[in-house]
């Protein structure tokens, strides 16, 4: 079944004076409970596709389908609400909101959702231990480091059910030993849930994890490999 | 507690130290509220009740026009038929009849204009402070019929002392001359100068008398129980005058309309002092701006994360909204609190103002002034802080929702 | 360059420069503009008081302002002419009356009064008076019988011109003095207390009526230039017999105004200093804020060398730069609004008996004061600067290994 579908997608950044064509008739589509890493220099429009495809930005031209829904005729609400029901986010740094704890931070989707309290409690409870924060439900994001902010992040982005999680080098800020660990997380989420994952990235070994490997330089997809292992 | 207020409340405490100056200056400006609003309505009641209790009462019944001429013949015929109404309406507390006229006031040597007012000794008690005011002497007694009592200014012109003699010569409600000798029994001083300078007081038998008034008299002056009590009464008086005598209508006036100038003056005051204060507010308000709209730009990018999670953007008007103004509730209790105290300490102590008693006296107030708090004096100041102060808390947080994510997370 | 250097960093984040630049503007505007209102309601009453029969100064018999009865009248003016023709400066006016209580009475009405004897063409020049009159005529020195009322007297007694009005007082003898005067003009006065307490007749009438000869109650004197003239005050008194004569400033005759002046220099202070709170909270907020954003900046400053006397300066800089912009514009805004409403006036006549209740005029006409700018300006300067040391000196002491570690 097609996750996510892109046609033709085409966009166009003002900086300062300059138009920067980001994107250029990228066209692919990704199907259920792939694990897909977007590579590419830094510039080449990688976290552009993403936002694109996360409904944070808007196509110049093209077609975006997430889950069956396209984004030609939803309003900004209509997009919240895709956002919070379908769509998980993890974010290079600066993720979490610092005044909310760990699990209020998880906890935050889901009461936008309007779970039920226990039920809230209960999977809050569980998606922590997963990620492996046993104990660290009620620290701030200012006490934890990087690697336990990145698991809370991933956390958050998993608890809603989401069919897709979006990750924009998540592994940026972190070494390469904690990057390593969250890679895991994330895979193990992938494998266990069936949620489609797909990250941007310019590090060797989260595209070594990915199973398929799409190339972007320059606004333009220059590679798309599904690698056997 | 839900998770919006939560957020909120934890917000407000990331930068301590400017939330601190910002609830002071919300509190400041609701202190001083409070502080200004009860010290002008103390010296409203002051002035009203210092009028009110030497010369006008609450309310009056008298001739109709008798208030703008002040003529002798204009005169309410059959006062003992309006203290019968008086006497059922359950909020009058005290009443009294008067009856006035121009005279000439001629002591051994001195000849001035004054008017002599008829008063009744035992009723006038029971309406005006006039007992409490004699400095010499003593208050007419019942039995007293060719005694006076004389202001202290008039007295000094006069060249007056206790037991001295003075005539009167003025014209009767008839038109013949009217002139008796009285002695003088007290002298008063009201703080009043206008009223310490024109105004003698005699038996209001003896008056009636000398100037063929009859039974008749000029101002029957009535106290009610309080001044909240005013518009009933007079509404009631009204009803029951009506059937009276038709041919010569009676007029109902209460103490605004006695003394239009002291109830314009308090006005005037009021909405001078309301445009000092919306100035004022209006200064705190852009004061207060800077931490509110700061509250919001550098948290540019934790909104975009918000956002890109699904939050929608009214919820984070919401969460600001709740943030700002639970600092200006802070403040603002804080500010009526501590207004209230130091109120509270004026107002049994006083504020010595004895460096412009000439000033004062004027207005029927002594050196000292009590500021008097109320409900209204406590809470319509703080009120319209908050209300100024929701609106520049309201123009940040609608700017949220014109964030995009996208660009809210790429700001720094 | 130094200066530059403290415009570009205010710049730097235009909306918060612009939201506290603001409040500094509406804080002096309001300072000086409702300073100026103060000040003009005083002035008003002032000048209202002075012309009402006041004059800069007066000189009287020895006695008669404790007890202004007609034998403390001054029975030889010529003495006082004397003196007033060698001491005082020229372009210096002066008008001599008869001052007593009397009563007036028609055939429905009476009521006390003040009978003013006055030279017509010398009164003109120092009272109110000579341009009051608004129906009818003014008074002339051949005037025996004229009388000059004003217009709520006019209606409380139901009368007009043309119709007679008796006037009594007590003679140099003690005796009872009547006599009937015919309404020659009507005036209108800034107070209606004014209206109905004085009737104007020409000096030589009064002094017939009341039998003082050339006697007189008072002399009113308008000085050239400013009313306040402590100079003239004391070489008339050396002039004048001591024992006879006493002279008054107006402010001594004038103690309600006086009373009013005296406490409205602590009123604008007061109001100066609240208003300076109010926006003092949101200066030290303001540029705390400038200053914790930029400890990145201020670290690097000073791990470069700069030292934190230097940094103290840069913020105070700033702050003095943003006063200062606010201080112009606030000024110029303030300057025009007075100069509008010195054109129009603020009509009270909604609370004409309120104003006259206060004693105030029923237009206000803003007024500067040049002692009034500097103090709001002043304050809002040495204060501001006051409270940016706070900031500036947290800014001063930052650790540079700390504050580049700073995110």
């Amino acid at each position: 079944m097609r996750m996510v579908e892109c046609i033709k997608v085409n966009k166009t950044y003002q900086q300062g004076q300059v138009n920067v064509r980001a994107l250029k008739d990228v066209s692919l589509s990704i199907v259920t409970g792939e694990f897909v890493a977007i590579a590419g220099p830094s510039g080449s429009g990688k976290t552009t596709l993403l936002n694109l495809i996360g409904g944070l930005d808007s196509v110049d031209s093209g077609t975006i389908v997430v889950d069956g829904h396209s984004f030609d005729q939803m309003s900004q609400s209509q997009l919240a609400d895709l956002r919070l029901n379908k769509v998980g986010f993890v974010f290079q740094a600066y993720n979490l909101i610092p005044v909310l704890s760990a699990a209020e931070n998880v906890e935050f989707v889901m009461l936008l959702q309007g779970l039920p309290a226990k039920e809230r409690r209960q999977r809050v409870k569980a998606i922590l231990d997963d990620v492996g924060l046993e104990g660290k439900y009620d620290r701030r994001p200012a006490e934890l480091s990087g690697g336990q902010q990145q698991r809370v992040a991933v956390a958050r982005a998993i608890v809603s059910n989401p069919s897709i999680v979006l990750a924009d080098e998540p592994t940026a800020n972190l070494d390469s030993k904690t990057g390593k660990g969250l890679l895991q997380i994330m895979k193990k989420m992938n494998e266990e849930k069936k949620i489609t994952f797909i990250f941007s990235t310019h590090d060797k070994m989260v595209m070594d994890y990915a199973r398929r490997l799409i190339l972007i330089r320059d606004g333009r997809l220059a590679d798309d490999r599904v690698k056997s292992n | 507690m839900s998770i919006d207020v939560k957020m909120a409340w934890r917000n407000i405490w990331r930068n301590p130290r400017r939330t601190i100056l910002t609830i002071c200056a919300i509190a400041f400006s609701s202190l001083l509220l409070v502080f200004m609003l009860s010290f002008q309505f103390g010296s409203y009641e002051t002035m009203i009740n210092t009028s009110v209790k030497i010369q006008s009462g609450h309310l009056q019944v008298q001739a109709e026009d008798y208030q703008d001429k002040k003529t002798i013949r204009l005169v309410v015929p059959n006062p003992a038929a309006v203290g019968k109404i008086l006497e059922k309406i359950p909020h009058v507390q005290a009443y009294t009849f008067r009856g006035q006229a121009f005279s000439l006031v001629s002591s051994k040597d001195r000849t001035y204009g004054a008017v002599v007012t008829g008063i009744d000794p035992i009723r006038e008690i029971q309406v005006s402070r006039l007992k409490k005011l004699i400095r010499q002497g003593s208050f007419l007694a019942e039995s007293d019929s060719d005694q006076a009592l004389v202001g202290k200014l008039l007295a000094r012109n006069l060249r007056l002392e206790l037991g001295d003699e003075l005539t009167l010569l003025g014209q009767g409600r008839d038109g013949s001359i009217a002139a008796t000798v009285v002695t003088v029994k007290g002298i008063y001083s009201s703080g009043i100068d206008e009223f310490d300078r024109s105004a003698i007081q005699i038996p209001l038998k003896t008056f009636q008398n000398v100037y063929t008034m009859d039974d008749a008299v000029h101002e029957v002056v009535i106290i009610g129980k309080s001044l909240s009590d005013i518009a009933e009464i007079k509404h009631s008086i009204e009803l029951n005058l009506s059937t009276l005598d038709p041919q010569k209508p009676l007029k109902t006036l209460d103490w605004e309309e006695l003394m239009p100038g002291l109830r314009q003056g308090i006005e005037m005051d009021l909405v001078s002092g309301m445009i000092f204060y919306f100035l004022l507010i209006l200064v705190v308000a852009f004061s207060i701006l800077n931490t509110f709209l700061m509250a919001i730009f550098e948290r540019t990018r934790e909104f975009g994360v918000l956002m890109a999670i699904g939050t929608a953007p009214a919820r984070l008007t919401k969460v600001l909204l709740i943030e700002s103004m639970t600092m200006t509730m802070i403040g603002i209790f804080a500010g009526i609190l501590m207004g209230s105290m130091i109120t509270l300490y004026f107002q049994t102590h006083g504020i010595d103002f004895s460096g412009a008693s000439e000033l004062l006296s004027q207005f029927g107030i002594s050196g000292r002034m009590h500021p008097k708090l109320s409900v209204l004096s406590a809470v319509s100041g703080p009120l319209a802080v908050f209300m100024i102060t929701f609106f520049a808390a309201l123009y940040p947080a609608l700017k949220v929702r014109r964030m995009r994510p996208v660009e809210a997370m790429r700001a720094v | 360059m130094y200066l530059q250097f403290a415009w570009r960093n205010i710049w730097r984040n235009t909306r918060r420069t612009t939201v506290i630049l603001v409040a500094v503007i509406i804080g002096i505007w309001s300072m000086i503009l409702l300073g100026a209102l103060m000040r003009g309601i005083a002035e008003g009453m002032i000048k209202n008081g002075i012309s009402t029969l006041t004059g800069h100064l007066q000189i009287h018999h020895k006695g008669y302002r404790s007890d202004p009865a007609i034998e403390h009248s001054i029975t030889d003016p010529q003495v006082v002419e004397h003196a007033l023709n060698k001491v005082l400066p020229s372009g210096a006016l002066w008008a001599s009356r008869v001052r007593v209580n009397a009563v007036a009475s028609n055939a429905r009405h009476s009521s006390g009064v003040t009978m003013v004897g006055i030279e017509p063409s010398s009164e003109a020049n120092v009272s109110f008076i000579g341009a009051a009159v608004y129906q009818g005529r003014y008074l002339t020195q051949q005037d025996q019988n004229g009388i000059l009322v004003g217009e709520a007297l006019l209606d409380k007694f139901e009368t007009k011109i043309g119709r007679k009005l008796v006037l009594m007082s007590q003679d140099t003898k003690g005796e009872i003095a009547s006599r009937a005067f015919r309404i020659l003009g009507v005036f209108r006065a800034e107070m209606e207390a004014t209206e109905k307490q004085f009737v104007f007749v020409t000096r030589k009438a009064s002094q017939i009526m009341l039998q003082l000869d050339t006697g007189i109650s008072e002399v009113s004197v308008m000085l050239p230039g400013k009313p306040d003239n402590p100079n003239a005050i004391s070489e008339l008194k050396a002039a004048l017999p001591q024992d006879q004569f006493e002279v008054h400033s107006w402010r001594e005759l004038l103690p309600f105004q006086t009373a009013y002046l005296r406490i409205l220099d602590g009123f604008i202070w007061i109001w100066y200093l609240v208003v300076f709170v109010a926006m003092g909270f949101g200066i030290v907020n303001t540029t705390l804020m400038a200053v914790f954003e930029r400890i990145r900046e201020f670290g690097l400053l000073k791990a470069l060398g700069m030292k934190p006397w230097w940094i103290l300066r840069e913020v105070l800089t700033e702050s003095f730069l943003l006063l200062v912009t606010g201080m112009i514009i606030g000024n110029i805004l303030a300057f025009l609004s007075i100069y509008i409403l010195s054109r129009i006036g603020i009509d009270l006549s909604a609370f004409a008996a309120g104003a006259e209740y206060a004693g105030m005029s029923r237009i206000i006409y803003p007024a500067i004061e040049v002692k009034d700018i500097i103090m709001a300006n002043g304050v809002v300067m040495l204060l501001g600067l006051l409270v940016s040391a706070y900031p500036a000196t947290k800014a001063a002491r930052f650790i540079p290994v700390k504050a580049l570690a700073h995110t």
